[in-house]
């Protein structure tokens, strides 16, 4: 039941992660601009206290890390999936001219990050913290007082992660969760999480991000540029010149399918699973495949996962597979308390 | 390839090229067609686009198609992606044929 609670929460109410998988660094100095200019393949139209949502690549254009970067006046703060934070210091070393005016701080080893998920999520923090987070645009971030709240999210409902001090996280997390009867607060591990971004088609880099392909496989262009110059730029042109052969898909089966599963079509592999795990709240399995681009378009029902006997039929649709209730709920109108006084639609 | 198959992708690359037409020509984004992925979400990450888009979007699909988007609930489900929105459309027309 622990899994069901846990999604539960993160669809109808709101549910309490520590992400300690994300590394944080804060870059800083004259260069500090130059230096996530080179870093990071999109565009760089960025205010202060804005976020954007990127990725970081390898000399091959692979994907390598899921990144948020954040303007802080004239630093930036990294928010990185992918790389510990000695990878990324490496990697960020590694991409830079010699000589770069850039001071790294990596912040994982004395801040956490608490991250608060749900279509009510705006409502405990406001209670439990501060009101004014409410107004907090979608990908922007504030310095409050002793923490910064950065609102995004990968499960397609309100989402803020909190960077507080090391020391001071258990004090605000017992702030939260003296709200937890009052919110039915579940705490949500990784794999929760990650359920509800594979249910809103958020790229996953534990996940889909190993199988070695580009952000052209990966349906993720709008995070890079190609009038700019960054770390895989040219191979990623060349490769887009070249044409890419699987695009990913979103799957949805009534039998189990899991990573690793071939795609078939009339006893042909045409991909394979990269992403799967039962939907509680659908009551069905979710996947992504790379499948061969020929093919790879919602709506057929003639495609099988895994061989012989243990083949199931699976569908391919358009993602997200979840009608997210946040996409209803309204901060002027609505409250958890009252949520059942209106007629919101199903999730699925 | 099964002809029913063939025509399925057939008709969404063709209600695809429309909406990216749409993106490039009318709401002037700055992108090949190719670089518009079919599963993009269109509003907050993705192609970010904003209120105003969203309205000359509703306008484009009247003009350029003759389908009418409304009520609040259908725009933000049909909405949500490129994909999204061919699904949409590929209701509104079928249920146009069958009238």
């Amino acid at each position: 039941m622990k899994g069901e609670d846990q999604a539960r929460a993160l669809r109808h109410s709101v549910a309490l992660s520590s992400l300690t998988h994300v590394s944080c660094m804060r870059l800083a100095g004259v260069g500090a601009s130059d230096a996530v200019t080179r870093l990071c393949p999109a565009e760089l139209f960025l205010r202060d206290g804005q976020m954007l949502h990127t990725l970081f690549l390898d000399d091959n254009a692979h994907v390598v890390a899921d990144v948020y970067l954040c303007r802080d006046n004239a630093d930036f703060y990294l928010l990185v999936e992918g790389l510990s934070g000695d990878q990324l210091e490496q990697y960020i070393r590694g991409a830079l001219p010699p000589g770069a005016q850039v001071t790294l701080d990596d912040m994982s080893a004395e801040h956490e990050i608490l991250s608060i998920n749900g279509p009510y999520a705006w409502e405990a923090l406001s209670k439990a913290l501060n009101p004014e987070i409410v107004s907090l645009p979608y990908m922007s971030f504030y310095n409050m007082e002793g923490y910064t709240c950065f609102r995004a999210g990968k499960t397609g409902e309100f989402g803020y992660d909190l960077m507080v001090p090391a020391d001071d996280a258990e004090r605000i997390r017992s702030r939260l969760l003296e709200l937890k009867h009052v919110f039915d607060m579940e705490t949500a591990d990784l794999e929760a999480l990650d359920q509800c971004a594979l249910e809103n088609f958020f790229f996953n880099i534990r996940r889909e991000g190993r199988a070695k392909v580009t952000p052209i496989e990966l349906q993720l262009q709008w995070r890079v540029s190609y009038s700019k110059d960054f770390v895989g730029a040219s191979a990623l042109k060349d490769h887009k010149q070249a044409g890419v052969k699987t695009r990913l898909t979103c799957l949805l089966a009534d039998s189990s399918i899991q990573i690793g599963d071939e795609m078939c079509h009339e006893d042909r592999v045409i991909g394979t699973i990269v992403n799967a795990g039962w939907s509680g709240v659908r009551g069905d399995f979710v996947g992504m495949a790379l499948i061969e681009v020929d093919l790879a378009y919602p709506g057929l029902k003639c495609f099988t996962a895994g061989v012989g006997d243990g083949a199931v039929p699976v569908r391919t649709v358009s993602p997200p597979v979840i009608d997210n209730r946040s996409l209803f709920v309204n901060p002027q109108l609505h409250t958890y308390k009252t949520r059942d006084d209106f007629d919101f639609p199903p999730l699925c | 390839m099964n002809p029913d198959f063939a025509a399925h992708i057939a008709q969404r690359d063709e209600i695809l090229a429309h909406i990216r037409g749409i993106l490039i020509d009318d709401l002037c984004m700055e992108r090949e067609l190719d670089e518009i992925d079919p599963d993009t979400p269109l509003f907050g990450t993705g192609l970010a686009l904003d209120s105003l888009d969203a309205l000359d979007l509703i306008a484009c699909l009247y003009s350029r198609l003759g389908l009418s988007l409304q009520g609040a609930s259908a725009h933000r489900v049909a909405m949500r992606t490129v994909n999204t929105l061919v699904d949409w459309i590929i209701e509104q027309q079928s249920e146009k044929n069958e009238r």
